[in-house]
């Protein structure tokens, strides 16, 4: 009798909870949904901006129906790991790192990142060669993302600057305006798009040259999943690379940037 | 003002989203303060012992730490429990919205216990004696005795438990839950403005803190009707 | 489900490192919190109505809003306006820590006012009358009759509310401090470990919360000394 009541009890648990089986049919996604341009929501509501464009035409592609999850930055992969969802379509960069925990499809995007200040803090922040000058980070106070590509940069190249970590991507331009921070280091598309040709911006401007090692910034952006699903993933290699050649990917990166995000060699 | 126009639906969605929280958690609060407290005042030591572990663990953790651990952990342990029944099952998942219900539940439910233990204790003895001399049984003095009498002295803490959880509700934000608070952190991402999205915040929070605190008083007028020296 | 002790170990001695900022949070928010629900309750029973009012209207807002949206509105919304940064307020605003002081500060303030004016009102009014009967002005019954008392009757619920400030100050990890909770995201977001990080510090927290409890029955018990105990 006891064992009944137990068994009755755990199947109206799980019945209370969703069960969901991996299949191709529904497929969700994690994303910060505060990132614009890339991912955030409108005020209407709607998710928008170049992953989510991506992320319906892969869906399309590949017959399955989408869920959005939104999903704070530094929980991204513990969620993914968590089945939270299955796919992360977030401007999340292949690192080697991130590779030992889950896989990446092919990339669909560069990543770089650089660094923005102030125009009246006066320094030279890189040398000729492109390499930072530790000492001259002495003394400002930088503002980066937790779990980003830049945070991992900034600790093994610049492991004695005065960092500041912060939940969100958002926060960094505010506190950055605030005089919170000094520096920042993001992503310079979306740093030149949303802030430096804007009327906050113009008292800011980039403070050295763009960042691209594959060390810290992998091949590019890519959709991430748990490991040991080949065949989801060989379906998503598929679908991203139809949409390079067929110009689609062209088309949501020009409907936010005068150029397109992507190599055009990704897509054979 | 006009920063917020687009987005008055999204945060009266979150409000609504709020109220179920507070509905679901409402529910679930009074049945662990019930055990809770039931477990305390039985003989039994092993119910005794659980129970005091219940309280310390929830009511020495903090708030957020316990909504991050169930929204993480939770799919984690019950996908091991469901695969003990069906090994078909690859995983099941819970959604933030039980997480952080469920989470919050268990922390307000930690102090429910205490309250209800005070209040079941602070039943006037002779109420129960002069029950039992009328012939009433054991569940008869629980229904018609205990619970009413129980219920007057709980109600002023009880109040502030279901406050507590109106709050506690915010932080479920930080799992993704879609209440006001994560709408504002969207909104501020397209519009830059923080004070005045958060403000709104605070104003819904406010509205339903003061429906509750209304109610509160309401009843406590109608369950004191009764009593000598209520006007 | 594997759990990976060796990572615990590790983490444990970095988390613990945010231990002096907890500190930090918790015994300055504690004082001035204190200073500031004195000033508040002294406003309520002053007898003089715009007094009256205002405390009254500070500790509904506070008291109605989840403190996760104060800390919000101050670190965040603030900032918002030019007047703020060019004030001299700014110094304190700038600095993350001076911000969660503000919040807990302001937060702990309306809750213990109204746990000190609940001390104040339960003193017994025979001892008050007796103090009348002996010739004592309003102010020397307050001070030496009222105030010992109400702080021993107070010192239950006050000890409640410094354990939900300690856990308070776990959501300064959401404003970029590195207390306790904050150096705990940073490791999970690392380690993509959730579980094992999460758990080890919600032990710590409950350490702590055992420890300050049994600090507050010492000083309940002292307080109490000379009461006479029912055998």
């Amino acid at each position: 009798m006891k064992s009944k009541l137990i068994k009755l009890m755990a199947l109206g648990a799980i019945a209370v909870f969703s069960i969901t089986n991996a299949s191709a049919e529904t497929l969700r996604v994690g994303m910060e949904c505060t990132y614009a341009p890339f991912n955030y929501k409108t005020a209407d509501g709607e998710l928008a901006g170049y992953d989510v464009d991506v992320a319906k035409g892969v869906g399309k592609i590949i017959g399955a129906d989408l869920e959005y999850v939104c999903q704070d930055w530094d929980g991204m992969i513990p969620a993914l790991l968590a089945n939270k969802f299955d796919l992360v379509i977030a401007s999340m960069s292949i690192t080697e790192k991130r590779l030992k925990k889950i896989d990446f499809s092919g990339p669909y995007r560069f990543s770089t990142g650089q660094i923005v200040g102030a125009k009246k803090t006066k320094v030279n922040l890189f040398d000729d060669a492109g390499n930072p000058i530790a000492a001259n980070f002495q003394g400002l106070k930088v503002g980066l993302e937790r779990a980003t590509t830049y945070s991992s940069w900034f600790e093994e190249e610049l492991p004695g600057a005065d960092v500041v970590l912060y939940d969100g991507s958002e926060p960094l331009y505010l506190d950055l305006m605030n005089g919170r921070v000094d520096l920042i280091m993001t992503n310079p598309m979306k740093a030149h798009l949303k802030f430096l040709s804007k009327t906050e911006g113009t008292k800011y401007e980039f403070k050295g040259p763009v960042v691209d090692e594959e060390k810290y910034f992998g091949i590019g952006v890519g959709i991430g999943l748990r490991q040991g699903q080949e065949p989801l993933k060989a379906r998503l290699n598929v679908a991203l690379k139809e949409l390079i050649n067929s110009g689609e990917l062209e088309t949501f990166a020009k409907k936010i940037f005068p150029f397109k995000l992507h190599k055009d060699e990704w897509g054979q | 003002m006009e920063v917020l126009n687009g987005w008055w639906d999204d945060y009266f969605w979150g409000a609504i989203v709020v109220a179920e929280v507070f509905i679901a958690s409402l529910f679930l609060m009074i049945l662990f303060g019930l055990i809770g407290a039931g477990a305390k005042l039985s003989g039994s030591r092993l119910a005794q012992k659980t129970a005091n572990t219940y309280t310390v663990i929830f009511r020495g953790t903090p708030e957020i730490l316990v909504i991050l651990l169930l929204y993480y952990g939770s799919a984690i342990t019950l996908t091991a429990i469901a695969q003990i029944f069906n090994p078909e099952i690859r995983f099941v998942d819970v959604p933030p919205f039980w997480a952080g219900t469920i989470a919050i539940s268990l922390i307000v439910g930690s102090y429910a216990t205490e309250t209800f233990r005070g209040a079941f204790l602070g039943v006037n003895p002779g109420s129960i004696e002069a029950a039992r001399a009328l012939g009433m049984s054991t569940l008869q003095t629980f229904i018609y005795i205990r619970i009413p009498e129980m219920w007057r002295i709980a109600l002023p803490p009880f109040g502030n438990h279901m406050l507590s959880l109106t709050k506690d509700t915010a932080l479920i934000s930080i799992i993704g839950l879609n209440e006001t608070l994560f709408v504002a952190k969207q909104a501020i991402t397209v519009t830059g403005k923080p004070f005045t999205m958060y403000i709104v915040v605070g104003a819904i929070y406010l509205g339903f803190s003061t429906i509750i605190t209304l109610s509160v008083m309401g009843i406590e007028k109608f369950g004191n009707r009764t009593s000598v020296g209520a006007k | 489900m594997s759990f990976d002790f060796n990572l615990i170990l590790q983490s444990l001695p970095q988390m613990l490192a945010g231990l002096g900022i907890t500190l930090q949070l918790l015994l300055v928010s504690g004082f001035l919190g204190l200073l500031l629900a004195i000033l508040l309750l002294l406003m309520r029973i002053s007898g003089k109505l715009y007094l009256n009012s205002i405390a009254q209207v500070y500790i509904f807002v506070f008291r109605g809003t989840p403190i996760l949206v104060q800390i919000f509105i101050i670190y965040y919304g603030l900032p918002q306006f030019e007047a703020i940064r060019e004030s001299m307020f700014w110094h304190i605003l700038r600095e993350p820590t001076g911000c969660a002081i503000l919040a807990l500060t302001l937060n702990t303030g309306a809750y213990v006012s109204e746990i000190l004016r609940g001390g104040v009102l339960s003193v017994d009014k025979g001892l008050l009358e007796a103090g009348s009967a002996l010739g004592m002005s309003a102010r020397q019954k307050f001070i030496y009759i009222t105030t010992p008392l109400a702080t021993r009757l107070s010192l239950p619920a006050y000890s409640n509310d410094v354990i939900s400030l300690l856990k308070s100050t776990a959501l300064a990890s959401t404003i970029t401090i590195t207390d306790m909770t904050g150096i705990a995201r940073t490791i999970v977001a690392d380690t993509y470990a959730p579980y094992e990080v999460f758990i080890s510090l919600a032990v710590v927290y409950i350490i702590f919360t055992f420890g300050l409890q049994k600090l507050f029955g010492v000083i309940e018990r002292y307080l109490s000394r000379h009461t006479v105990r029912e055998e």
